[in-house]
């Protein structure tokens, strides 16, 4: 199926809601201010368009480095749990217990503890994103086909060998589905965690847009936001294809 | 010579296997034949040192007198399913116990090439497992077996996933295949005609608690195996595996 053909259907619903939004704008007098149309953020959106580059580069910037560290950390952390299912056993009840600390409350907190820079913004993210992509790298793992990993070990292969080859390359596919989903909250927990309080950023935008009764521009901070996170996705998806034609051609089936 | 001695297999307190004792020469085709459920595969999984956790085995394996720790390069196990790695190319998958025997990339590769031909994957090398049929999937499993230095075979059933016109011309291919490179092979299989068809002996197991029954040899020459010639041996069995 071609490009085209996959996003028409998409492309068509958006089309649809935008044009009642705005058919429903126009004639039921809403006030701008409350509602603005579709055609109200985009004037606004090209109004403002070079300020809100210099804050959606903030968000990129914070949110891309949390993901990267927070994949890596993620990935070495999958490793240690599952050639230790001691530390996995000790650790994994903490982990869990961890995503339930709602963020109203920890955003607040970073920012107390590290100031109004890098960090605390990365640290946020690397907590939100983290615990999706370390369960599905666990939850690949304990995937991976037992013949497969019974032929490597017949045929004289260490554990690490085993996983390297057998067990790894199993867990790809919902290695990937890990990262998009971290991926989707990691522009999410950005805006977040600049809300709490930041110089620049597309939440601070917000910010300052919804405390001047700005409708259009918070908007126009929303198309944004999610303008970064398809970017994001589009990235992840690009590197899915790039770096390995071998995982496309052959569909993953436990035969 | 590879000897098996008071093999006993347990699952919790219930005994899957019980004294089980083979001797089997290289050069030899041996087939283990069996209700489902009586440990077949099982043996061979310990044999292959690959007993799955939660089973328990007592017992001793020696070759040619000396005890021998498993795995062990000179036992080659072949699953029940291809498990052709669907990441690696064929030719990878073929050059996989090389590998992990110590050979680069690259001598696996080499020393696999030649063999592509005479198991019918010509052109396939640099294919995925995706891409075969059922039939070149499980050739390919097979050259993966037999290219790896060994000096026994295990088998797991390795036709079972093959329709019936494809398995019996890959019995007849596999058997030619390792008259080429005599060595020892021990195949699981629940098929009465198959097990005819390509055994030097076969050995019986009953139910579970698994332990040999009748150890049959089979004399006659392959090529003169017909319907006829082997009726009674097939009777046999037939009764012995038909017994409890």
């Amino acid at each position: 199926m071609s490009l085209v053909h996959r996003i028409a259907p998409a492309l068509f619903c958006a089309a649809l809601l935008l044009l009642g939004w705005e058919v429903y704008c126009t004639r039921a007098g809403v006030s701008p201010l409350v509602l603005p149309p579709p055609s109200g953020v985009l004037r606004a959106l090209q109004v403002e368009r070079a300020e809100i580059l210099r804050h959606a580069q903030s968000t990129l910037t914070v949110a891309a480095l949390g993901f990267i560290l927070s994949v890596s950390f993620a990935f070495l952390t999958s490793v240690a749990l599952y050639f230790t299912p001691l530390l996995r056993r000790g650790l994994m009840p903490l982990l869990v217990a961890s995503q339930t600390v709602p963020l109203v409350a920890l955003a607040p907190l970073m920012i107390l503890w590290f100031g109004f820079g890098l960090l605390p913004k990365v640290l946020l993210v690397i907590l939100v994103t983290f615990f999706p992509i370390l369960v599905s790298l666990l939850s690949g793992y304990r995937a991976a086909p037992r013949p497969f990993t019974e032929l490597l070990t017949a045929m004289g292969a260490g554990r690490l060998s085993v996983f390297r080859r057998g067990i790894l390359p199993a867990a790809r596919p919902s290695f990937f589905a890990g990262l998009r989903i971290s991926a989707t909250y990691a522009i999410v927990a950005t805006i977040f965690a600049e809300y709490a309080g930041a110089r620049s950023g597309i939440g601070i935008y917000i910010l300052t847009a919804k405390n001047t009764f700005r409708a259009d521009l918070v908007l126009a901070g929303v198309v944004v936001s999610a303008c970064l996170t398809l970017m994001l996705l589009g990235t992840l998806a690009g590197i899915d294809r790039l770096t390995a034609r071998r995982f496309r051609e052959a569909p993953h089936a436990a035969h | 010579m590879l000897r098996i001695e008071g093999l006993t297999i347990t699952a919790g307190t219930a005994p899957l296997v019980e004294g089980l004792g083979v001797d089997l020469p290289e050069g030899q085709l041996c087939c283990l034949i069996g209700p489902s459920g009586c440990g077949k595969t099982s043996v061979i999984k310990w044999l292959a040192g690959i007993l799955p956790p939660g089973l328990g085995a007592q017992g001793r394996v020696t070759r040619d007198g000396a005890p021998m720790a498993r795995p062990d390069p000179a036992l080659a196990y072949q699953p029940q399913a291809d498990a052709l790695f669907p990441w690696l190319t064929v030719a990878e998958n073929a050059g996989l116990g090389l590998e992990i025997a110590g050979r680069s990339r690259r001598a696996a590769r080499a020393a696999v090439a030649p063999l592509f031909a005479p198991f019918g994957l010509a052109g396939t090398e640099d294919l995925f497992p995706g891409q075969l049929s059922g039939g070149m999937r499980q050739r390919a499993a097979f050259l993966r077996t037999i290219v790896q230095d060994s000096r026994y075979v295990l088998l797991d059933e390795p036709f079972s996933a093959l329709d019936a016109v494809t398995r019996l011309r890959m019995q007849d291919w596999l058997c030619a295949r390792l008259a080429e490179t005599p060595r020892g092979v021990l195949m699981v299989t629940h098929d009465l005609h198959e097990s005819t068809q390509m055994a030097d002996r076969i050995l019986v197991m009953s139910a579970r608690p698994g332990r040999i029954v009748a150890d049959i040899p089979l004399t006659t020459p392959r090529a003169a195996r017909s319907e006829a010639a082997l009726a009674e041996t097939r009777m046999t069995l037939k009764s012995l595996l038909l017994e409890d």
